[in-house]
């Protein structure tokens, strides 16, 4: 806030200056060789109010008449009704010992060159008045999409989403077959011809024949729980090992549920040798 | 013409409607004429007290009538200083150079007495709060 009453004041200190300058001009045409720092600001405020006043009352007289613009005669009514007469002012004017000192004209202040403008402002529109501030840079109000738009083709979209399906299942038995145990083909050495991803068979073969499972209702449910139960980072070190010989394809469904349902319960101390054991 | 006429139905009246006569031509004389006081700034105070012209000229006699206000205080002033270096000369032997080539300093004790002549009343204050 003082910034801007600082910034006004400057506004005015260069007229004020301005009005200082023209003070000393006629004070050194009269004679003085100095002056007061005193008088001179008095006689700069003198000036101001004199000036200020002469427009006060000049517009009084201009509206007394019903005018909006001053005439002359408003002028001459004002400079009359505060004791100043007219015709000094005349021979004043044609005072051979005038200085012709001007204090200098004041250039327009520059404009500050528009920073941080992206583009060129766009021209109104003819239906805009032309007193109105002009229109803000284009990026403010256009907005131009930075992609493409998707192609929403229903026959597009399934094409895209067979591929994609393929191209999934390809990349993930390339990784597989290079990382995990792989079984050959043909009954020769190594071959990395044709590997086929190793076929991992729970122990015993025949216990998801024995051990019936409730329906499944629903299978991302059901796969939360696989994985929640098949989380090692919170179980003690005991039930680490028992819980990693849970199968890796899918497993028992029952024994999912059971051991989800005894880490929530008991984590410490219940007896998972009964339903680990299958694993 | 006529507000004058109404305002100041003195003898002095014609006088008045003759240098109101007089002013119009010497507005045309003012075309030419710059006072000492940019029209710039004139015309910024003037708009502050609500005065809009779009006449120049008018804006100059504004300038011209507070130039020659001044020119008038900073006369009698000058005539207060001289009265004061005069005695003070008269008093003083050792000057060598004359009176006319003597300095002369405004100061307030010559602008307050003329200033006084004019109405206005330049009082310092005592304290500053």
């Amino acid at each position: 806030m003082t910034e801007s009453t600082e910034k006004v004041e400057n506004i005015c200190d260069a007229r004020r200056r301005i009005l200082n300058i023209a003070v000393s001009t006629v004070l050194l045409e009269t004679g003085f060789d100095a002056a007061d720092k005193v008088s001179l600001e008095t006689l700069t405020e003198m000036i101001q109010c004199f000036i200020t006043e002469v427009g006060n009352s000049a517009r009084g007289y201009c509206e007394l008449a019903g005018r909006v613009e001053p005439v002359l005669g408003d002028v001459s009514m004002a400079l009359i009704n505060m004791g100043i007469s007219l015709q000094g002012i005349e021979q004043y004017a044609a005072r051979p010992s005038r200085h012709i000192i001007q204090p200098p004209q004041q250039a327009s202040v520059p404009r500050t060159p528009s920073m941080l403008s992206a583009g060129s402002k766009a021209k109104p529109a003819p239906h805009i008045p032309f007193h109105l501030p002009p229109l803000p840079d284009p990026h403010a109000y256009i907005r131009t999409p930075t992609h493409k738009q998707p192609v929403t083709e229903y026959e597009a979209i399934r094409e895209k989403a067979a591929t994609q399906k393929r191209d999934i299942e390809r990349a993930l038995t390339k990784f597989l077959s290079k990382t995990s145990e792989t079984h050959n083909l043909f009954n020769t050495e190594d071959n990395q011809v044709y590997p086929l991803i190793a076929c991992k068979p729970t122990f015993p073969s025949y216990l998801p024949a024995l051990l019936p499972t409730d329906q499944v209702f629903d299978f991302d449910e059901l796969e939360y729980h696989f994985q929640v139960a098949n989380r090692t980072e919170d179980m003690p070190a005991d039930k680490k090992e028992n819980s990693d010989n849970e199968g890796d394809n899918g497993g028992d469904n029952e024994n999912a549920n059971n051991s989800q349902s005894e880490t929530q319960d008991a984590p410490l101390g219940s007896s998972p040798d009964r339903n680990k054991s299958g694993g | 013409m006529q507000m004058s006429r109404m305002g100041s139905p003195s003898v002095g009246m014609e006088d008045d409607i003759g240098s109101g006569h007089a002013l119009s031509d010497f507005l045309l004389q003012l075309e030419n004429y710059n006072p000492s006081i940019p029209d710039s700034v004139v015309a910024y105070y003037l708009n502050m007290a609500g005065f809009e012209s779009q006449d120049p000229r008018l804006v100059r006699l504004i300038a011209l009538a507070s130039q020659k206000l001044l020119s008038d205080i900073a006369n009698d002033a000058l005539q207060h200083c001289k009265m004061r270096t005069s005695s003070q000369v008269t008093q003083t032997s050792k000057n060598q150079k004359g009176p006319k080539e003597k300095k002369y300093v405004m100061t307030m004790d010559d602008l307050v007495p003329a200033l006084q002549e004019y109405g206005i009343t330049a009082k310092k204050p005592h304290y500053f709060v």
